[in-house]
Order: C-alpha cells, then sequence, then structure tokens
C-alpha cells in the first residue's frame, strides 16, 4: 500500500527541483504543482514506475491573481485509495504546453477540451481538431476565461467546420449522424467499411455541450448548482449532485450527518437499479429482442414511483444540498421500500434465468465487441466496460463515499471481454445493489439529515471526488472560491473515457453489430457533453439509420 | 434455447396486464410530489428570497413603482425543484400536485403577483407592512 | 388547418422524437409512455426512425448552437402537416441553461412550436396529457394567472 507521503517523496527524490511545492490539501488527495518542462518527464515516470489510472485534466483562468492558466492532471491510485493531481501553472502571455496523450491515450479528448474552452495550446498532440465547441464558433474565443461573459452569444463563423478523417483506400463511408434524417440525438459517428467490416471510425460529438461548467462559475451559488449538476444526466443525475457535493464538503471540510450519507446511498443504488434494468431494455432492443425490453421496463417502473414517493419526482429527486439531503426516509417508508425491492429481485431473477440459456443471446452477444484489458487501460475505461474485460475499479470501494465504507458488497467483474461480459457484470451489479439498499435500510442510524454549514465556504481549497454510476465513475474536481461559488467545478461523466474506446472496439467488426457494440458501453451522450451525447435513444436511432442504408 | 424461450413467455404471461387506466381515471400524484406552483398573495411579504435562491432564476422581482412590486414567476423555465417552497419564510409558495401543465401558448405559464410595499426611509428598499391597518399608519392617507 | 389536423390524426399519431441537447430525461420519459404501464400505442401514437415518417416532432432539450441548424433542417423534412411538441422545462423556455452562451434557449426560438409540455421531466402522464390537449380530447389546465393585492384606494373603497 502507498500512502501519500511515500508519493511525495518518490516524486521529490526524482524531480526535487522542478516541484514547487507538494502538499495533501485533504487527506489521501495530493496537490503537486511542478514545472511546466518537467511535466511530460514526471508523467513518463509516474506512468512507467507507480502506473496511477488517468481521471481527466481540468484548465483553470488564474490571470487575474498571477497571470497564468492552471492546468491540472488527475490521477487516481485505485488500490490505495489516493487521489494525485500535478498541477502545471503557464503563462498567460504563451499558453503553451506539451500534450501527455502520446503517454496516456486516455488523454486525449480531455486535453482538447481545455484547449477549446481555455484556449491552452498544445504541443505534439495526435489529434488537434477541435472537439467542444460547435462548428460555427469563433476562433479565439474562449468561454471558461473569466473575462468571458456567461451569456455571450458570439456571432456565427461557419468556416470553422470540424473536418473529419478522410476514408481510407478502398473503403466505403457510412455516416450514422446527427442530422441524418433517421437519427435523433446529436452524435456523428463516420464509419469507414470495406464490405461488411469495419475498418475505421470518426466522431464528432459535443452537441449537448450546454457550458455547465461556465454557468456553475459564474452565475449560480454552491447551493444552486446541486441542481444543476442534477440535470447534467437524466439518467444518473444524482449521481453527478452527490459526486459535486462531496467534493465541496471534502474540499470545505463539512461534517456531514450518517443518516444521509445512508440516504444518499440509497437513492444512488435505487438510481444503479432502475438504471441497469433501462439498459438491459435498450441493449436487447438494438438486438430486436423487444419482449425484454418491454418486461425490463416494466420491472423497472415501480422503482420510479418509489422515487417519486420519496423525493417527490421520478427522476430529478433534488435530495441533494451542500451539507447534508433535504428529505428523509421516514420509518413508515421502509416496508413500502422493502417490497418494492423484493419484488424486483424476484422478477431479475426470472429474467437473469431466462436470458442464460437463451442461445440466440449468446450468438448476438459473445465474441463481439472485444475489449481487451490492455486497451481499456491505456484509455482508462471505467465502471462496467472495464469491470467487463476484468479491471476490477469501483470508486464504491477505491474511493469510499457516503456510506459505502460501511457496507459489505461485491465488486463484480468478468474476464470476458465481450458484450456478453458487460451484461453479466451490469446484472450482477443490479442484485448487489438491491442487497446495499436492504442494508442501509437496516442499519441506518437516527439523527439529523442535514449538517451545520458555515457561514463562508472559506476560498481557494480543492478536492476531488468519485462517484460510481452506474455506467463508470463520475469525478468533479471543484476549487473553492468567492462569492459563494466555487471557482472552479471540473466534471468528467463515465462515457467520457468509454466513448474514446470506441474506434478500438469496432474495428474489425461487422456492421450489424456496431450499434449493440456502442450501445454495449452505455454510453450517455449528455454527461458526457455535460453541458453533455448517447442516450439510450441514439442507439437505438442509429441501428435504424445503418439498417436502411444497408437495404439500399 | 427453447427452455429460456419458454421461460421468456411465461414472464410475460405472469405479468398479465398492467396498463394503467390513466387518461380515463385521474393519476394522483403521491404525497409530497412537486408540481406546478401556487402563491398565496395575501402571505407574500415580497422578500425576494425566492429569487434569490431559484438555480434557473425564473422568479423575477421588479420594483415598478412607488411602493410596488411585481413578481414574475416564469414557469416555463421552472425545474420544479422546490427551493422556493422551501425558503419562503411566511409559507406563501407551495407546489402543488399539479403536474397536466401542457398548453399551446406560452404565456399560460406565466405567474404574475403584484404586491404593495413600503418604503423604509432609511435605506429606501421595500419592505412589507404587517396588516393594511399598518400600511395606513405610515403612509397615511396617501391617496 | 388544426380541423384537417385533428381528423387525421385522431387515431394514428406518428411522432419522432429529437434530442437537442437534452439531459435524457424527457427522453426516457417519452420512451416510458410507450412500455407497458403507460402504453402509448393503444391510442395508435408509435414511435417512428425517420422524421420522413412523422407527423409529430417531440423536440426536447435547450437547443445548443451545435445542434440548432439541424434541428431546423430536421423540422423541414418533416413533411406537412405536422405538430411540433415542445416537452420538458429545457424545451419550453430553456430550463435552467437557458442564457448560457452554447444554448439557444428554448425550442421556439429555432422552429414553431404547437404544445408544450413543462416538466422536469415531465410524467409519463403529462405527455399522454399533452397529447390530449394536442388532439382537443380534453381541455388544457392551466392559464396566465395575475394576482394583484387590493391597493389603498380600493381598500378604502371597500370599506365605504
Amino acid at each position: 500500500m502507498l500512502t501519500a507521503k511515500e508519493i511525495i517523496e518518490t516524486l521529490r527524490t526524482k524531480f526535487n527541483n522542478h516541484i514547487i511545492k507538494a502538499d495533501e490539501k485533504v487527506s489521501n488527495q495530493v496537490f503537486v504543482r511542478v514545472v511546466p518542462d518537467t511535466l511530460v518527464p514526471l508523467i513518463r515516470f509516474l506512468s512507467k514506475t507507480l502506473s496511477p489510472r488517468f481521471l481527466i485534466n481540468a484548465g483553470t483562468d488564474l490571470v487575474r491573481q498571477d497571470g497564468k492558466y492552471l492546468v491540472s492532471y488527475i490521477f487516481s491510485f485505485d488500490s490505495d485509495k489516493i487521489f494525485l493531481c500535478i498541477e502545471v501553472a503557464v503563462d498567460a502571455a504563451a499558453p503553451d504546453i506539451d500534450s501527455i496523450t502520446p503517454i496516456i491515450a486516455g488523454a486525449n479528448w480531455s486535453e482538447r477540451e481545455t484547449r477549446d474552452l481555455l484556449g491552452i495550446n498544445l504541443r505534439n498532440h495526435p489529434d488537434p481538431r477541435r472537439l467542444v465547441l460547435a462548428d460555427d464558433w469563433p476562433q479565439g474565443l474562449y468561454p471558461l476565461r473569466r473575462d468571458f461573459p456567461y451569456d455571450y452569444k458570439p456571432p456565427s463563423e461557419p468556416q470553422n467546420k470540424v473536418h473529419l478523417k478522410k476514408p481510407p483506400e478502398g473503403t466505403k463511408v457510412i455516416p450514422i449522424g446527427p442530422f441524418y434524417p433517421v437519427l435523433e440525438e446529436p452524435a456523428y459517428f463516420k464509419l469507414f467499411v470495406d464490405g461488411e467490416t469495419v475498418v475505421d471510425c470518426d466522431y464528432r460529438g459535443f452537441y449537448n455541450h450546454r457550458g455547465i461548467e461556465k454557468i456553475g462559475d459564474t452565475k449560480l451559488t454552491y447551493n444552486q448548482i446541486c441542481f444543476m449538476a442534477e440535470r447534467i444526466c437524466g439518467i444518473c443525475g444524482f449521481i453527478h449532485s452527490t459526486c459535486y457535493c462531496e467534493a465541496v464538503e471534502q474540499a470545505a471540510g463539512i461534517e456531514v450527518p450518517l443518516r444521509a450519507h445512508y440516504i444518499r446511498t440509497i437513492m444512488l443504488e435505487l438510481e444503479r437499479i432502475h438504471s441497469h434494468l433501462l439498459w438491459l431494455g435498450i441493449a436487447t432492443h438494438i438486438i430486436g429482442f423487444d419482449t425484454l425490453l418491454m418486461q425490463a421496463w416494466r420491472i423497472r417502473e415501480p422503482v420510479m414511483w418509489l422515487c417519486e414517493k420519496i423525493s417527490g419526482n421520478r427522476k430529478t429527486y433534488g435530495m441533494n444540498l451542500i451539507g447534508g439531503v433535504r428529505r428523509d426516509i421516514p420509518h413508515q417508508m421502509h416496508d413500502k421500500i422493502i417490497t418494492v425491492i423484493e419484488k424486483i429481485e424476484r422478477e431479475t431473477l426470472e429474467v437473469i434465468d431466462a436470458v442464460m440459456g437463451d442461445t440466440s443471446l449468446h450468438v448476438r452477444l459473445k465474441d463481439v465487441g472485444i475489449l481487451t484489458e490492455e486497451v481499456g487501460r491505456s484509455i482508462c475505461t471505467v465502471g462496467p466496460t472495464a469491470r467487463g474485460s476484468g479491471i476490477p475499479i469501483d470508486s464504491r470501494v477505491d474511493h469510499p463515499y457516503a456510506a459505502y465504507d460501511r457496507i459489505n458488497f461485491e465488486v463484480a467483474v468478468e474476464s470476458g471481454c465481450d458484450i456478453w461480459a458487460r451484461t453479466l457484470v451490469r446484472l450482477k451489479e443490479t442484485m448487489e445493489s438491491i442487497k446495499i439498499v436492504k442494508q442501509c435500510l437496516l442499519e441506518m442510524p437516527d439523527g439529523p439529515i442535514m449538517g451545520e454549514v458555515m457561514e463562508e465556504i472559506p476560498s481557494g481549497r480543492e478536492a476531488i471526488c468519485c462517484v460510481e454510476a452506474p455506467r463508470g465513475e463520475a469525478v468533479h474536481y471543484v476549487q473553492t472560491g468567492q462569492d459563494n461559488r466555487p471557482y472552479r467545478w471540473r466534471v468528467r461523466a463515465p462515457t467520457y473515457p468509454n466513448l474514446q474506446c470506441i474506434p478500438n472496439i469496432i474495428k474489425g467488426e461487422r456492421i450489424a453489430d456496431v450499434p449493440i457494440i456502442i450501445g454495449s458501453l452505455d454510453p450517455c451522450y449528455s454527461c458526457t457533453e455535460r453541458m453533455a451525447v448517447v442516450d439510450v435513444k441514439t442507439g437505438v436511432e442509429k441501428l435504424y439509420t445503418k439498417e436502411e442504408i444497408i437495404k439500399r | 434455447m427453447f427452455i429460456s424461450k419458454l421461460k421468456q413467455a411465461l414472464i410475460c404471461l405472469k405479468a398479465g396486464r398492467v396498463t394503467l387506466p390513466y387518461p380515463y381515471k385521474p393519476s394522483p400524484t403521491p404525497e409530497g410530489f412537486r408540481g406546478k406552483l401556487k402563491v398565496d398573495i395575501n402571505k407574500c411579504i415580497g422578500c425576494a428570497g425566492c429569487a434569490n435562491v431559484c438555480p434557473p432564476g425564473a422568479i423575477e422581482v421588479i420594483d415598478f413603482d412607488k411602493g410596488w412590486r411585481r413578481i414574475q414567476f416564469h414557469l416555463t423555465r421552472c425545474i420544479y425543484c422546490g427551493r422556493c417552497e422551501e425558503v419562503c419564510p411566511e409559507k406563501a409558495v407551495k407546489l402543488t400536485d399539479e403536474f397536466e401543465l401542457s398548453t399551446n401558448t406560452k404565456e399560460d405559464l406565466d405567474l404574475t403577483i403584484e404586491i404593495y410595499m413600503d418604503t423604509c426611509q432609511r435605506c429606501t428598499r421595500c419592505f412589507k407592512p404587517e396588516h393594511p391597518l399598518d400600511k395606513m399608519m405610515v403612509t397615511g392617507f396617501r391617496e | 388547418m388544426f380541423s384537417i389536423l385533428k381528423k387525421c390524426f385522431k387515431k394514428s399519431i406518428w411522432v419522432y422524437h429529437t434530442n437537442a441537447s437534452a439531459c435524457n430525461g424527457c427522453d426516457i420519459e417519452i420512451i416510458n409512455a410507450l412500455t407497458p404501464f403507460y402504453d402509448a400505442e393503444r391510442f395508435g401514437i408509435k414511435l417512428v426512425g425517420s422524421p420522413r415518417h412523422a407527423d409529430v416532432l417531440l423536440v426536447t432539450g435547450a437547443v445548443s448552437r451545435q445542434v440548432c441548424p439541424r434541428l431546423k433542417r430536421l423540422y423541414e423534412s418533416v413533411p406537412d402537416p405536422k405538430l411540433v411538441f415542445a416537452i420538458g422545462s429545457c424545451a419550453t423556455g430553456g430550463g435552467i441553461w437557458f442564457d448560457s452562451y452554447n444554448v439557444v434557449g428554448g425550442v421556439s426560438k429555432v422552429i414553431p412550436v404547437d404544445f408544450y409540455i413543462p416538466g422536469c421531466p415531465p410524467r409519463p402522464e403529462a405527455i399522454l396529457f399533452g397529447v390530449a390537449v394536442a388532439l382537443g380530447l380534453v381541455d388544457k389546465k392551466v392559464a396566465a394567472e395575475y394576482l394583484k393585492e387590493k391597493s389603498f384606494s380600493e381598500l378604502i373603497e371597500v370599506g365605504k
């Protein structure tokens, strides 16, 4: 087991002259500030020796304080329960930085995002095209800079359109895209095919960029952001708001009552149950097995009613505030929850039993969409996508939040690397979630649900929080600021790294399998683009598109 | 293969007919449901606390005339979070269980209240006298 | 125009669902309205895979800058007569990000909208109700409210 001190020590012995400061601001979260030139050697050294998992990078505009842009690279030591944040301050006059994508493939998108939104130029980046901003967004305007007003809508400059890759020689192009007549959701894939086989693909997403981070930094207050965080995603909204709240609470050192932690855990697990059942329905719909779509959604519906009873709304629970939760789960509700949960447990078991032996499903799902452990690790995939490839990461265990350090549960890991393995992981997790809810209800202590929150949250603090969403882990990084709002709030949704592995896993597959492969990642575009793309529906519509094209 | 198909058929049969009779019979909302908001004008003191906490900024406060304050609730972008209800000191804002809000014009979703406020002699900000009689005590029979 | 629509649409509305940078909440409630518990198909409502087959466009989301031109083209490709439904608070009025730099702020700023179904997200029942209102089966239940406290002179009038 590594400790925070050992990590600092290791870095100090190797790069002592280049480290400006290194400290443990929040317990188990190490923040190291280094000289810009050392960044690439340091990260190469890190990935060779300690091999932490890259989470995200975040750019912050500190021009008013010291004339610099701060770029933070956040890593996770999973088995040691430690976050490492490497910070580099770049001069605002010449904001250039060396890209780390050649070392860590998973940093591709997040570096491009920093470039798009904050204007930090990347040296040696393999694919420096525009990622986040709209096609007609003017050059040289960077929304996350402090002097950019959050509600300024610049005039259109259509010449900045992003050009997708040219197809390799001898291949045909199949667009699966937002403006194709059949497609509705904003994600655009361009497949290059040779006969039936997919040779390569290119992606243009971020149709859902809504500028959430900017609004959070400039317009809303700490408590209002909880509600906006919840609307990052309509399926795993509560996860985002919990993640945000926990990050602020850790940064400010706010004690949250235990009962509130338990209530958060229950709501998180209820959300996981309905999300996994939803995914099961959509995935089977993609391969044309509509019976299971209808039945899975029928099983899922009582959870929605239950959530409506507990929180007052079916999807956006609005339960979280900084310091605790807004609504209690009274004792008389426990029986009701148990009854619903047990019914779902029974019915899900029946479904699992029926699905396991279905050879027609095996034919479609086994040995399709192979994501090897090696590729999975290099792209930093998370959640069931990673666990289906034998990468045992689960932030409920690795970085415990809410009440998970008091709860016993198993992490479902499968080594099949194919879609079937991912399906099994999700089914197992559903059963585990049911157990967790039951255990929480049994152990939930009495007490207040809202903690003491100081009048003003001190500025200049930083914290990172990971929360395991149904599709992977969500990462929120918060820097507290003045005027009752964070100075910087960075969100990474689980689909963000997962979506980046699509070119790898659809290479060599047949066209007919592409929709279910994309669907098997349980992609959620709205999170990813936060401001955010695939929802469930997209996958579905994509399928139609392709089929229709093939027919012609 | 055959057995699992049978099992799947059995799941469907067991479930039977589950469709709710909604459009023909009302669908009750559970207690604590967050629907369209309602304001009790007699209780509102015009403190604008709700406008301060509203995440989408759907509540707008305008002091348009001497002593008069208009509070506009733009329910088109209301996200039904219920923070206004939570912070209202007089419990004047309530979220009802009304969820059937579809309409053909956006104007149907506007809610405007105008309340009479006094102007503080010191800070010139509006405040609400407790009772109509107090109003007269402060301003006299001005009109 | 509406009377023709009502006649044609009454028994078979084919809807096409568009996500114009929504959070998925409303989208899932739309699919939910088609699943066993709400079963919108018993009213002839069918989700189709192409806007060219659709009578009704269901739009969710606050419409981001990138989606905006595509939404216009999508609207043009739906054959006349057509109806547009804006579903959810974002589609109706822009929601929590109505004035963000990358958001247009509501569907009605891009294409003409015939019916609004607010809610965050609206219950599946509310979506069914919205369709019923559009078909003229029921009357809408909301109306603009304007409340004014009595002024002095009015109070005195009452006193007399």
